[in-house]
């Protein structure tokens, strides 16, 4: 698969902080991209950058296949969402479509086919001050994806989204997919990047501690997790031998086994204090590779 | 280009629908006739249906004062241009005369007096009463009274003191042997009239008008740079709360961005301008009848080439007030916050028209010289140069120049700002970091 975009080595610094420093990444075509970190971490910056709001200090990002007008081939849904709210729906996404190179007719009509995909067509002369916040979310995505983007980049898109509205964005962004757009999804949910990504990129402090497909990730990071949901009191699980690290949560543990430890060993512990209802030896999750990779005291001073 | 023209289509039809626009247009004009017109209306209405009574003490001045007459219509020529019907009985006081030579001037007055606290509407309501005491032709000590119920009818207690002083003069010089004939003769006054002697050797006369003229200009110049300049800065902390901004700035240069809005403002401002010089064609015709009847040709002051230089000085004005207030909304996150930090900086702003009155005054005087060329203080101080004398036509170019750069720089300045700090949603930056702001963009 072709690349549509490349990052290579860019920093940027504010002051004496190194909010990006020596990021690189590929953006395959057709495919999500996770760009994934805590808060701080230098997502934004990032993104930033790619959309041409911020210049690296050093670093190129590159566009494959020649694309001219970088600005007017993304669709960017910034994690600060807003629009002009004393605007009338179809005056705004005209406006927000002219600003990336689009007008006339063609225009017209992809608004048309948008609204009513979304459900909003009797909505389009109302201001969007007048609509429902969840509508406006929707405005904002339209907005995103109205001018046919090569590149989709979403920042935080489920942030501040009730669950179902969260599942509507990602079926929303697999039917995207389906349809062959290239998208940039960056989140701190890593659950949700699990869910959906192809790709990950992984970044912390302003680097990148991991990346590559989401299989490759999880397949170096071996088959070490113990998946345990009991009745009883679990908390002596965390005290075995065989256990480098646990979360423990509500009757369900995820266990990561110290180095050479036999799983079985953990269950012949377990059977005689707990009624086991699930026993699982897996890859751990994006959660645990990333805890790992970064370190726990790192993320606890970082808190 | 396209890019910065939807912002400009954007900007104008937004602000031009808004109250705040159609309110401006069509009330501004009369807002200014109100301020600078009912002032004056107000004072020769102030004499309008008063009843006054005079209580005289020395009972000789009834030839001045008894005729009362019912309250008629002022004439208005008369009014604006003789100094002299100052010194005469005004035809809206009626005026009650009571001879109280033979009486005590207290009981006299004393139920007149009781007339002042009447109903508005009764018949025998008085507005005033002048006691003129018995010594008033010899004592160096004596003074009138005046009663009235409103302590600051200051314009009714003029008219009539000067009117009694008038009388007790022609009876002072009377007495002492001058014929009654040649009273007035002598003791008419001289006026002054003002003239303006132009480059060209023309003449033209009415300073006073000149002066207003001058005032009117300058609010026109400046009342619009501050009310929009305020709109843009408001309009860009409104993107930065809607959180549009990065939308924008991630679609086109910040060049581009600013360069539509303020572009697009500036057509508000000229739309507005353009729809004031309709408004004012058309009651011109009005208002200069009006005044002509007054003996003053307002024409003589607006000479085809004001109009030339209002347009100039207003888009130069206007381009640096406007630049500095986008600074301010780049930078601040609320309203409350750009109002304190745009205060004193708009003050500085306002010197011009706070010296206006030394400007109109003086227009070629070292300071007004000197601001006229000045970046920032130019535009407005020129026009108004331009307006009531003819400066050398050098200090107009160079005026005109020394905004154009001014301009430029803001312009280059305020871009790099607002790359920067459109999107710091943080605290507001010290002017240091604003110069690393500017570096660094």
């Amino acid at each position: 698969m072709s690349e549509v975009l490349a990052v290579h080595d860019v920093v940027k610094s504010f002051g004496d902080l190194r909010a990006v420093d020596g990021v690189s990444f590929t953006v395959r075509r057709g495919t999500i991209t996770g760009l994934l970190g805590r808060n701080g971490a230098g997502k934004t910056t990032t993104i930033r950058m790619i959309t041409g709001i911020f210049l690296p200090d050093s670093g190129s990002i590159q566009w494959r296949d020649g694309v001219q007008n970088a600005q007017d081939r993304i669709g960017y849904l910034p994690e600060e969402r807003g629009l002009y709210r004393q605007m009338k729906l179809r005056e705004l996404l005209l406006f927000l479509a002219e600003i990336k190179g689009k007008r006339g007719p063609a225009v017209v009509a992809s608004i048309e086919r948008w609204l009513e995909r979304f459900e909003l067509t009797d909505k389009r002369d109302a201001k969007v001050e007048e609509l429902s916040k969840g509508n406006q979310q929707k405005i904002q995505l339209i907005a995103t994806l109205l001018h046919d983007p090569d590149l989709i980049i979403l920042d935080e898109p489920q942030s501040g989204l009730d669950p179902v509205n969260m599942v509507i964005v990602r079926n929303l962004l697999q039917e995207l997919k389906a349809e062959g757009r290239t998208i940039l999804l960056s989140t701190h949910m890593m659950g949700e990047a699990e869910r959906m990504a192809d790709d990950i990129v992984l970044v912390h402090r302003g680097q990148v501690v991991l990346s590559g497909s989401l299989e490759e990730v999880r397949a170096s990071a071996g088959k070490n997790t113990l998946h345990i949901d009991y009745d009883g009191d679990g908390a002596f699980l965390e005290q075995l031998p065989q256990i480098a690290r646990a979360r423990i949560v509500n009757h369900a543990a995820e266990l990561t086994l110290a180095d050479g430890a036999d799983p079985q060993d953990v269950l012949r512990a377990a059977v005689g204090k707990l009624r086991i209802r699930k026993f699982e030896v897996a890859a751990p999750s994006l959660e645990e590779i990333f805890i790992e990779k970064v370190g726990m005291e790192t993320l606890e001073a970082a808190q | 280009m396209r890019k910065m023209i939807a912002v400009l289509r954007r900007e104008y039809l937004s602000t031009v629908r808004k109250k705040m626009f159609i309110f401006m247009t069509l009330f501004f004009p009369v807002l200014m006739a109100a301020l600078f017109v009912l002032p004056g209306l107000m004072m020769s209405r102030a004499l309008g249906d008063k009843h006054v009574a005079v209580i005289d003490a020395t009972g000789a001045l009834r030839g001045s004062f008894d005729r009362s007459m019912p309250p008629a219509a002022i004439d208005p020529k008369k009014a604006l241009t003789s100094r002299e019907s100052r010194r005469e009985l005004p035809q809206t006081l009626a005026v009650v005369y009571v001879d109280a030579h033979d009486r005590d001037p207290k009981a006299a007055s004393a139920p007149y007096l009781t007339r002042l606290g009447l109903d508005r509407k009764s018949a025998e309501k008085l507005d005033a009463v002048l006691v003129i005491p018995a010594n008033a032709f010899v004592s160096p000590e004596a003074s009138m009274t005046f009663y009235s119920r409103a302590a600051t009818d200051l314009f009714t207690q003029e008219r009539l003191g000067s009117v009694a002083n008038r009388a007790i003069q022609r009876q002072r010089l009377t007495t002492n042997g001058i014929a009654p004939g040649a009273v007035d003769a002598l003791t008419r006054q001289v006026p002054v009239q003002g003239v303006q002697l132009s480059r060209s050797g023309e003449q033209k006369k009415g300073g006073e008008g000149n002066f207003i003229v001058g005032f009117i200009f300058a609010a026109l110049l400046i009342i619009p740079s501050f009310v929009y300049g305020t709109e843009i800065m408001r309009g860009i902390i409104q993107e930065k709360t809607d959180r549009i901004v990065e939308i924008l700035i991630s679609s086109m240069t910040p060049r581009q961005l600013l360069t539509g809005k303020i572009v697009g403002v500036a057509l508000v401002g000229l739309t507005q301008i353009s729809v004031w010089l309709l408004i004012g064609v058309a009651v011109a015709s009005f208002g200069a009848a009006t005044a002509m009847m007054a003996g003053v040709n307002v024409m003589q002051f607006l000479r085809p080439m004001v109009f030339v230089y209002f347009v100039i000085f207003f888009l130069l004005a206007y381009m640096t007030y406007v630049c500095v207030y986008a600074v301010a909304g780049a930078v601040c996150n609320t309203d409350k916050e750009a109002q304190q930090l745009i205060a004193p900086i708009s003050m500085v702003m306002m010197l011009p028209w706070f010296m206006m009155v030394a400007i109109i005054t003086n227009p070629d005087s070292s300071i007004a010289v000197g601001f006229s060329l000045s970046p920032v203080f130019g535009p407005i101080t020129m026009f108004v140069r331009t307006l009531v004398s003819e400066p050398p036509l050098i200090h107009i170019v160079i005026s005109i120049l020394v905004s154009l750069v001014t301009i430029s720089v803001f312009f280059w300045a305020t871009a790099k700002i607002f790359r920067v700090g459109i999107l710091s949603y943080g605290k507001r930056p010290t002017i240091p970091e604003l110069w690393r702001w500017i570096k660094v963009a």
